[in-house]
């Protein structure tokens, strides 16, 4: 008796963890019966219980929301050295590049939360604490303006790790590779790059900055920004 | 003595902004009477501005919503998202033209508020189409106030804002209410039989592919 009861666990247990015939049995059952609607509810693109366990589904939400505010912030840096006062067309491409590319990776999220059958919800936020935003102003002078980007990219480099780890965390839910591996593909890659260049930036402009007491602030920050015109 | 240094630590960086002068070239004063935008012009140019953004972040979530399993509709989800980016650009433009007539040199930080779309689900292809040319209208009756509070200064008439905004912006307004109206009528009349192959068929034309 013990030894049937086990097996029938076992059964159902297996068809948990696979969703073996889930969607081939709600067709069965719904096309064995007359109606005018199949509802066939476990016919979807959900598998390795996506949106189940933990909270990877909602994390990835909300990286989309992520890159949404970062891309229009971004544009307004863009705008802000776009001005007749500031006039600095390198640094405003430079932004304007990092909103273009925001703005590209939120739409792909939005585009892989569907594909993995789930719903895009534009307020989810992320349970990881954000950076400090009181006060955020984008009215600001080129080294402040990197140094800010240079946080804000890490920000996003580090919350793809978080999902990276939840994704993959020894847990017998929860392992989604297809997560993983679209964020090493086309996030956490180009993320290492883009931090390096933006530090190297900072590096180049400290030294500027301080060199002969200060007398080349202003020659430097201009030649910087044609260099930024020419490579950004 | 750690708390000293924190304390001193922290108390640098809140007078930070008063210390910072080393890094940055001081501002300088260059005649303004060549920026001749007026106010009224000015703040509705703004306000235009969000609204630009508030559509695109709409027509994200319509993009979204013809993504998803249980909808798949990849064709109007790809017309939806490439007019996200649209109105997204339009935002752009309006920045550049502000930014050519000498403005935004302060308060550029409020230019912009991102806020949910306020709708998420339509009930077919049609609800939604219909759903986008209603908000074009709204953004078209927008430029007209735009372009009346423009005019309409007594001290200056602002010609060379209100004929760009009429000739490009205008202009494009007309031309994509004409296609999303075109499209909604097409599928709308395959609807009345043929509703479920209608919106498949017409989804597919949407993608490019001829079924």
């Amino acid at each position: 008796m013990k030894a049937i009861i086990y097996s029938l666990f076992g059964l159902l247990a297996v068809s948990a963890a696979f969703a073996a015939d889930a969607c081939y049995q709600d067709v069965s059952l719904d096309c064995g019966q007359a109606s005018n609607a199949l509802s066939l509810p476990r016919c979807n693109a959900i598998y390795g219980e996506y949106g189940r366990h933990g909270n990877v589904a909602t994390e990835m939400q909300a990286y989309a929301n992520l890159h949404l505010e970062r891309s229009y912030e971004y544009l307004l840096s863009a705008a802000y050295f776009n001005n007749y006062q500031t006039n600095r067309a390198g640094f405003s491409k430079l932004f304007k590049k990092l909103s273009d590319d925001a703005w590209e990776k939120s739409i792909d999220l939005i585009k892989h939360v569907t594909m993995r059958g789930d719903e895009m919800n534009f307020s989810q936020r992320s349970t990881q604490k954000p950076v400090e935003r009181k006060n955020y102003t984008v009215e600001l002078h080129e080294l402040e303006s990197l140094a800010k980007a240079l946080d804000s990219q890490k920000e996003l480099a580090e919350r793809a790790f978080y999902i990276h780890r939840e994704a993959t965390r020894n847990s017998q839910h929860l392992h989604d590779s297809e997560i993983a591996q679209y964020l090493e593909e086309e996030f956490i890659e180009n993320q290492s790059k883009k931090i390096r260049e933006l530090a190297g930036h900072t590096t180049d402009l400290k030294t500027f900055i301080t060199a002969n007491n200060g007398q080349d602030l202003s020659l430097a920050l201009y030649l910087f920004d044609e260099y930024l015109q020419k490579t950004a | 003595m750690k708390v000293i240094i924190f304390a001193v630590a922290g108390l640098l960086a809140l007078c930070a902004p008063a210390f910072g002068t080393q890094c940055h070239v001081n501002p300088v004063n260059i005649p303004k009477e060549w920026i001749t935008m007026r106010r009224p012009c000015r703040d509705s140019m703004r306000r235009q501005i969000q609204m630009e953004v508030a559509a695109s972040l709409q027509y994200l979530a319509m993009g979204a919503h013809f993504s998803k399993d249980s909808i798949n509709r990849p064709g109007f989800a790809k017309l939806f998202f490439e007019s996200g980016s649209e109105e997204r650009q339009h935002a752009m433009k309006l920045i550049e033209y502000l930014l050519m007539r000498g403005e935004l040199t302060s308060d550029v930080t409020s230019l912009i508020q991102i806020r949910p779309p306020e709708r998420k689900t339509w009930g077919d292809a049609v609800e939604a189409l219909e759903h986008a040319l209603k908000m074009e209208s709204d953004v078209t009756k927008s430029i007209r106030t735009v372009i009346a509070a423009c005019e309409d200064d007594n001290e200056f008439n602002d010609y060379h804002l209100v004929d760009y905004l009429t000739g490009e912006f205008l202009d494009e307004q007309y031309k994509g209410q004409r296609d999303l109206a075109g499209k909604a009528s097409t599928l709308k009349k395959m609807l009345d039989r043929h509703a479920s192959l209608g919106e498949f068929i017409y989804d597919k034309k949407l993608l490019g592919i001829d079924i």
